[in-house]
């Protein structure tokens, strides 16, 4: 039997208390002594310690999740500039499908990670080098997910258009990328979750500022309640961020039921 | 005689499949006058749907050629609009967009593409959803849009893909007379595929049948009955004693489609 869906407030109240009960024990467990606080201090002690790097006598952390989302925005958007029309393209075209799909092969199993050592050498380790590890995580995938996406369009609605008298290029802009762009943006969502695993890697391995960069020093200083905040950091900037990028899918997707999918 | 706008001549088509060569049409001639609906009638797989792509020019001949006023055509050929079972609607667009969609392709300001629209969704009863996107539409509305599409873009040949074969029975007749009061209306040069032998002669002039594959032209008979035709025409002597000698013939022909399929089968 199929279970209904339950009520939006409902949802909210049930999550909320959950939060609220699985805080509160770990709270307790930490008070108690269950838990030694060093190696994982309670919530109060992190929203303590939040309050400090926010707004203390160094005030660092906005700062921090403003480079972190500056480099993320400027990798993904990047990536995203370029990956889209050139995977429309390879949607489009079995010639360069045929010719471009080996060296995406090669290039889209490589970790973000792995482009750390080269983007150093070539770029030294200022914003340059951020931008770049971020459009090396992220290009290959955009392009894969836009090649997909404008291959699942209905081919029959392209032989209409060709019929009302569409020209190739009207097809492309008018049948193609509307089609196809419910996956593109799907598939740029999950794209801007890997932008963000490969800013803090970057952050973490070389630079002076950002959430990757203070969660590292919290572990030199032994200070786990900064590498607490910042991961939570990380958390509550990619959720504004999704929130903010279903507003941006409703707004180029009015014509999609709404509530559909995950 | 009214002048000859599009024809076949000699057609044939070979498909190359994985199980091997399928000749789908062979030495298929057609020729559809200015004005005049045909209806093509015939066994499933007799090659129907296969000559309406050629006259879209959405398949090339593999021999012969089709002529469009005069000219072979090459390539897909705006002028012969194309009405296809699955609607095939544009579901970002609206239905005003969707409808005004082959105007704006050739540049047609907006505002009257728009007002040319708007008249044709009035004629079909659409005027009231024209904010609508086809998603929020049923299979009978959607429909309607698509032929509004096809109407306004004014093809000089309609070609119809058993438009009508997925509604169900009561929405099927509200459109054949849809279809019926539209044609007659305009004079309409409509080339229409059915494997519905009423549907047929309620609406051509002329009901062509092909023979079971490779499809070609069995015979044609001369649609004799009254314009303006309504739906009751069905109701007719003249209607049975029709349908009587055509299905005779498309018998015939499933039959052979039958037996053809299972000697197939038995190797």
């Amino acid at each position: 039997m199929e279970e209904k869906e339950l009520d939006l407030w409902k949802v909210a109240v049930v999550g909320a208390l959950s939060l609220v009960f699985f805080l509160g024990l770990w709270e307790i467990a930490v008070r108690a002594g269950l838990i030694s606080a060093f190696f994982l201090p309670a919530p109060s002690q992190v929203v303590q310690r939040g309050g400090q790097m926010a707004a203390g006598h160094r005030p660092v952390l906005l700062g921090d999740v403003g480079s972190s989302a500056r480099r993320v925005m400027a990798g993904f958007l990047l990536s995203a500039l370029i990956g889209v029309p050139c995977g429309l393209v390879l949607g489009t075209s079995p010639w360069v499908r045929a010719a471009m799909n080996p060296v995406i092969s090669i290039l889209r199993p490589l970790p973000a990670l792995s482009w750390i050592p080269l983007s150093i050498i070539w770029l030294g380790i200022g914003e340059k080098q951020k931008y770049a590890i971020v459009f090396m995580g992220c290009f290959a995938s955009v392009l894969v997910y836009t090649t997909d996406a404008t291959l699942r369009v209905n081919p029959t609605l392209r032989l209409a258009a060709l019929n009302l008298g569409a020209s190739r290029f009207q097809v492309l802009r008018h049948v193609i990328l509307p089609g196809a762009l419910p996956d593109i943006l799907s598939g740029l969502k999950v794209v801007l979750a890997i932008a963000w695993t490969c800013v803090i890697s970057a952050e973490m391995v070389g630079a002076t500022g950002g959430l990757g960069f203070r969660i590292w020093t919290g572990k030199d200083l032994s200070d786990s309640s900064q590498v607490l905040v910042g991961m939570l950091c990380i958390s509550v900037t990619v959720l504004v961020l999704d929130v903010a990028f279903r507003g941006l899918e409703r707004l180029l997707l009015p014509w999609q039921k709404r509530g559909r999918g995950p | 005689m009214s002048d000859i706008l599009i024809r076949a001549e000699a057609v044939t088509k070979v498909f190359t499949t994985r199980r091997g060569i399928v000749e789908a049409l062979k030495d298929f001639s057609l020729e559809v006058h200015r004005g005049e609906v045909v209806c093509l009638v015939g066994a499933s797989g007799c090659g129907k749907t296969t000559a309406l792509n050629l006259m879209a020019g959405f398949l090339a001949p593999t021999t012969g050629r089709i002529v469009l006023e005069g000219r072979e055509i090459h390539g897909i050929e705006p002028r012969c609009g194309m009405i296809f079972q699955s609607y095939a609607l544009f579901p970002w667009m609206s239905v005003l967009e969707n409808v005004s969609f082959g105007p704006r392709l050739r540049g047609v300001p907006r505002a009257e593409r728009q007002a040319r629209a708007r008249r044709w969704l009035e004629r079909t009863g659409l005027a009231e959803f024209q904010a609508a996107y086809p998603g929020e539409l049923s299979g009978g509305m959607s429909q309607r849009v698509a032929l509004c599409r096809a109407l306004a873009n004014e093809p000089e040949v309609l070609l119809c893909d058993e438009p009508f074969a997925a509604l169900d029975a009561m929405t099927r007749q509200v459109l054949q007379e849809e279809l019926l009061r539209v044609v007659q209306l305009s004079g309409q040069t409509v080339v229409f595929i059915t494997h519905s032998i009423d549907e047929a002669l309620i609406l051509s002039d002329r009901v062509v049948v092909m023979s079971a594959r490779p499809g070609r032209v069995r015979a044609t008979y001369d649609n004799d009955l009254p314009r303006p035709r309504h739906l009751d025409v069905q109701l007719t002597e003249r209607f049975l004693e029709l349908k009587r000698q055509v299905w005779s013939l498309v018998e015939e022909e499933v039959g052979r489609a039958l037996s053809m399929a299972a000697s197939k089968a038995g190797h």
